[in-house]
């Protein structure tokens, strides 16, 4: 097994990692000949998942992966570790990450090389301890099979969404997340004593073709709501993780299933149109609808 | 308007409804104020309030001991509109032998409201929670000190020109929701209240016996004499003479006795009046609650009548001239009482 590599984009590895820094504690790194994937499972059954990829070429070059499980590797790692081991790699000279043994244990290396004041190379090297996975035990990780959903909208700028929810979220622990073929989202908390009830306006749908969906919905009107009940901990956990293009996330609800927003790294422009171009990866969020 | 608010406009009908067929309606253009004065007096959850001709009033009581209000005059608001007709029809029906007034001002709706959802919903636009100043129970932590008055008036944040950029309120009458309709930016907040029958309001009763003493005095003087006095002690003994010292506040505490003083000068005191020298203790604690009113306020009146009541009457200025917040508390044990 072997893995070595130049980064070149220290910066959006790092962006990626600190996305889900505040998700969980460890989360899977999965390396193929073409992609980086990082996925991180809180909850098997009731929480939120993220599974991300990234082309290889976005972040590396040289790139040289070798396994005999068709030079796939499969990783757990600590997600602050690798964090802090990316920000001394900003803005160096030169980053090389590797797999390496250090006293026998596995490890992600990553070898840093700045220039002193006076010329002079500096070495820097930072371990981030690995568990290597087998592929029996990284074939148990599957990605949520999830029905095609009933609409596909562009969320509003996170930030927004996100203060408002930071707020509403003394009053409820679910969240009604609505969308609707109009342009519209609604989130909606509501207790004992009251009931908010948040409208965003103006929004992009993607366009919705009844011909690719495998159980197309009766014919609801546009302005008719599909509705996703999920917990508010889950929603917040996915809102708070706005480094990486925090303008191009195109919400999807499957009434009575999930909720699942997609993040796309990389694209140039905004909106729906700007989607396919330069994107280099994209982050999904898979959030389950809460089970009453 | 329903098809501007579009789903919005589901959800809301009092609010966007005409104004003609709802029991209240009001507009802010902004909340601020608002939000400032309703928080002086959150310190419990739950507040009454008394809608009618001449604007709102809120009252929070605790323990019998201390009862606060804040004025809303209609004025406060950009639009204000309380239906009287309606409200005679509402009165009319829950006391149906009752006579309904013939003096507009005696119509007036009573209901209790969850105040502290109330002061959530308004600060909704505000931005991420912890840069506002404190939270609505701001008065439970007694020890988080005087803020200044351009940092409560901001929320903490003077560069922070957001809240809201319009809010509608909406009544219809015991039985209906209280309706908040908020919108900043294109984003439009529907907050829903339950209502309740208001409990018999505690009357402290203060005007049943006459003022003894009464001054005003400039709030940054009585904010520096609340920062002196000693957490640790039960109670507060305010004591006001015709003769030198004319106003002491004082607390015996586990590190000793502080006491302060101020003379009749008409720098520090204003229209000062005495007829009966008194010295009446009250609940430390309970006094600290009107911290957040006193550092709105730029000067503050304060009465005692003759059975040691005393009253706090905050002027806090805002765009319509000044407002009130009052403060009323029953003494800890009557000065009069000690001598028989």
């Amino acid at each position: 097994m072997r893995f070595r590599t130049l980064v070149t984009n220290a910066n959006l590895l790092l962006r990626v990692v600190q996305s889900i820094d505040k998700l969980a504690k460890s989360a899977i790194l999965k390396l193929t000949p073409e992609k980086l994937h990082i996925i991180v499972i809180t909850d098997v059954d009731s929480g939120l998942q993220l599974w991300s990829d990234v082309a290889v070429n976005a972040l590396f070059s040289d790139y040289r992966i070798e396994s005999v499980h068709g030079n796939e590797i499969y990783l757990e790692f600590s997600i602050d570790s690798l964090q802090r081991a990316l920000k001394s790699a900003q803005g160096a000279l030169r980053t090389t990450l590797k797999l390496a043994k250090k006293q026998g244990l596995p490890v992600l290396s990553l070898v840093i090389q700045n220039q002193s004041g006076t010329g002079r190379e500096l070495t820097l090297t930072q371990d981030v301890p690995v568990r290597v996975l087998t592929p029996q035990q990284m074939d148990a990780i599957r990605e949520p099979l999830v029905p095609d959903s009933q609409v596909h909208i562009m969320m509003p700028p996170l930030n927004s969404v996100r203060s408002i929810a930071e707020r509403i979220k003394a009053m409820g622990d679910r969240v009604a997340v609505s969308a609707n073929r109009d342009g519209e989202v609604t989130l909606r908390v509501s207790n004992d004593l009251v009931e908010i009830t948040t409208f965003f306006r103006g929004l992009e749908n993607l366009a919705y073709d009844a011909t690719q969906d495998a159980n197309p919905t009766p014919d609801r009107a546009p302005t008719e709501f599909y509705t996703a009940v999920v917990d508010m901990k889950n929603f917040l956990r996915f809102l708070q993780s706005y480094h990486v293009a925090p303008r191009n996330i195109v919400c999807c609800i499957i009434e009575h299933h999930a909720l699942v927003f997609y993040v796309y790294i990389g694209s140039a422009g905004y909106g729906a149109g700007a989607l396919n171009d330069q994107t280099c990866g994209s982050l999904t969020y898979f959030i389950p609808v809460r089970q009453v | 308007m329903a098809s501007r608010f579009g789903a919005a406009a589901a959800a809301a009908t009092a609010a966007t409804a005409n104004p003609e067929q709802v029991l209240f309606t009001a507009r802010l253009n902004n909340i601020r104020p608002l939000v400032n004065m309703l928080r002086t007096i959150c310190f419990r959850p739950r507040a009454s309030c008394a809608i009618n001709a001449g604007g709102l009033v809120f009252t929070v009581e605790e323990a019998q001991s201390i009862v606060a209000q804040a004025y809303l005059r209609t004025d406060l608001f950009s639009a204000f509109n309380y239906n009287i007709a309606l409200a005679k029809e509402q009165l009319a029906d829950q006391n149906q032998d009752a006579e309904p007034a013939n003096d507009d001002d005696e119509n007036t709706t009573h209901i209790a409201l969850p105040l502290d959802s109330l002061i959530e919903c308004l600060m909704l636009f505000y931005g991420p929670s912890g840069t506002a100043a404190g939270g609505p129970g701001g008065a439970h932590g007694g020890s988080s000190g005087i803020q200044s008055t351009s940092a409560m008036l901001t929320g903490g944040n003077p560069m922070d020109l957001r809240g809201a950029s319009i809010a509608h309120i909406a009544f219809n009458g015991l039985g209906s929701d209280f309706e908040l309709m908020l919108e900043e930016r294109g984003v439009i907040s529907v907050c829903r209240m339950a209502t309740f029958y208001p409990e018999s309001p505690v009357d402290l009763d203060f005007s049943r016996f006459p003022v003894v003493q009464q001054l005003i005095i400039r709030s940054e003087w009585l904010r520096d004499a609340f920062n002196e006095l000693d957490p640790t002690s039960e109670a507060v003994a305010i004591a006001i003479s015709a003769t030198a010292p004319y106003f002491r506040i004082s607390t015996v505490g586990d590190n000793g006795s502080t006491e302060m003083t101020y003379s009749k000068d008409e720098r520090i005191l204003d229209s000062f009046f005495c007829s009966e020298e008194q010295e009446n203790r009250y609940k430390l604690s309970l006094i600290l609650r009107c911290r957040q009113a006193l550092a709105l306020s730029d000067k503050t009146k304060i009465r005692v009548n003759q059975r040691g009541f005393l009253s706090f009457q905050f002027m806090i200025p805002t765009d319509a001239d000044v407002s009130f917040v009052n403060f009323l508390y029953a003494p800890l044990v009557h000065a009069n009482e000690l001598e028989h």
